[in-house]
């Protein structure tokens, strides 16, 4: 625990000191969000519908900061301590070298909630956002969102030859997740074609489980979603731990 | 004296490549062994074998009696590595790093003693990446320092120094042999090998061709200097062709 904890406070400072993930994770959901509520303040999501524009896009704008630690952040850090053979000098120590991944895993799981607290209070305080459905659910349903991203990015970092595929293939996840799958653009109003298409990545899923547990819409009718989430965490998971390379 | 290192009939291949062949080294409690050899003749891949950070293909290692691949919790809680190149987070901070390394052992020394010692108790504060070259190398000595070590593995420790720098690093490796400690050393430089080698192992691809003391290689070869020894065991070869 010492040394999860000393070491959870470095890389802390050393990933804030990085500024990347203050700027994808912190401040682009906010900024998506405040240009949100600028353009549909808090108008109706629809004509006749019970919650608002904004409150149909929480579930989106939370996802932002999870896509950025697990898709970008996570395999980048990951191929890079194994390019600077920081994983293998911890082999040649008493710690196990997992730790410095789960301290990663902890580092983006706090930026994703750091980001969540805050456009909660934004969205709560400006534009009269209130969570329609239960706040457990919708907790549960972002943890889960969570594991499959960050297992996607443990998976990617772990297996990448080097830095530079890994930042490739990151970019190669993290840019189409972001804008086709509804963290930005809203995926109410794209085009069928493209909400189609969209259907396609794992984001999307995850952002229509958010969105149906923000909103207190019936989760049954999410279920492919959540299905969708849990096989890819499993997969991942266990690509992530059959084949990691440590050097 | 007790041997610390042991290592018996050690073997690796690369594919067809053989990387080390039947090697068999021990290292006695308060001495420096040299492991010397051109690039490629297979000193990198036997400190590995020896750390367990690479499986051998036949042989055996043991380090105060543990195996460094079934026993490494327990035995490098003794043991203190410094690798060849630099191993550290890109903004990361000297007290940083540090600080994270004793966070890694039970009963690490106070590091910042260790800082006072080796001259840059002043550079805490500061990125590891502005320190100098000799800087950075005794940064990397304190850390390999810092479990509290009897044995500590330094990887050609001081490849790319100025001359004060390495014969700073030498002081500071005397003093800790006359405390006690047990070093394995990989090294291109024979004057740094003359200082502070009680005995050598030369490598030459993959193959053992002299082991024993400094002397006896001088004594063993046609010359009187250590490096024309070494370069007459390591490149045999290279000087026939010269000498026709």
């Amino acid at each position: 625990m010492k040394t999860f904890n000393t070491m959870l406070k470095t890389e802390l400072k050393l990933s804030l000191r990085g500024m990347d993930m203050l700027i994808f994770a912190i401040c682009m959901p906010i900024i998506v969000l405040v240009i949100l509520g600028v353009i549909y303040g808090d108008q109706p999501a629809y004509v006749g519908a019970s919650y608002t524009f904004l409150e149909q896009s929480f579930g989106a704008i939370v996802s932002i900061a999870i896509s950025a630690g697990g898709v970008m952040g996570l395999p980048l850090v990951i191929s890079d301590y194994r390019g600077k053979k920081i994983l293998k000098r911890l082999k040649v120590t008493p710690a196990q070298p997992v730790i410095i991944l789960l301290v990663q895993i902890t580092i983006y799981g706090l930026y994703a909630l750091t980001s969540l607290v805050l456009l909660y209070l934004i969205a709560s305080v400006f534009y009269s956002f209130r969570m329609q459905g239960d706040f457990l659910q919708f907790l549960l349903g972002w943890l889960l969102v969570m594991v499959s991203m960050f297992s996607i990015g443990v998976m990617v970092g772990g297996i990448a030859k080097n830095i530079k595929i890994a930042g490739i293939l990151a970019s190669l996840l993290y840019f189409p997740m972001l804008i086709f799958s509804g963290a930005t653009l809203p995926y109410e109003v794209m085009p069928t074609a493209m909400q189609k298409a969209a259907d396609l990545l794992p984001l999307t899923q995850g952002i229509k489980l958010l969105k149906a547990t923000s909103l207190g819409l019936p989760v049954e009718n999410v279920l492919p979603s959540i299905i969708v989430m849990v096989v890819i965490a499993g997969i991942c998971s266990f690509v992530s731990i059959r084949f990691f390379k440590w050097e | 004296m007790e041997n610390v290192i042991i290592v018996e009939q050690l073997s690796k291949s690369y594919g067809d490549l053989v990387a080390v062949k039947n090697l068999s080294l021990s290292v006695k409690t308060g001495s420096v062994f040299g492991l010397l050899g051109a690039n490629g003749a297979g000193k990198s891949t036997t400190v590995e074998c020896i750390l367990g950070t690479k499986k051998p293909d036949r042989g055996s290692v043991s380090i105060l009696d543990l195996s460094p691949i079934h026993d490494r919790k327990t035995l490098f809680e003794n043991v203190g590595v410094q690798f060849q190149e630099a191993h550290y987070q890109e903004h990361i901070q000297v007290g940083e790093l540090c600080e994270v390394t004793a966070s890694l052992y039970k009963n690490p020394t106070d590091y910042k003693n260790l800082l006072v010692q080796f001259g840059i108790a002043d550079k805490l504060k500061s990125p590891v990446k502005e320190l100098s070259g000799g800087q950075k190398q005794r940064l990397f000595i304190v850390l390999a320092l810092i479990p509290n070590p009897q044995v500590v593995l330094l990887d050609e420790l001081t490849t790319g120094l100025d001359a004060r720098a390495r014969r700073d690093v030498w002081q500071i490796l005397s003093k800790l042999k006359d405390s006690g400690l047990t070093i394995l050393l990989t090294s291109h430089f024979m004057d740094e090998v003359e200082v502070l080698c009680d005995t050598i192992c030369i490598l030459k691809k993959g193959e053992t061709v002299f082991y024993g003391t400094v002397s006896e290689a001088i004594k063993n070869s046609p010359y009187e200097k250590l490096e024309d020894a070494y370069l007459w065991y390591s490149d045999e070869e290279d000087m026939t062709h010269e000498d026709l």
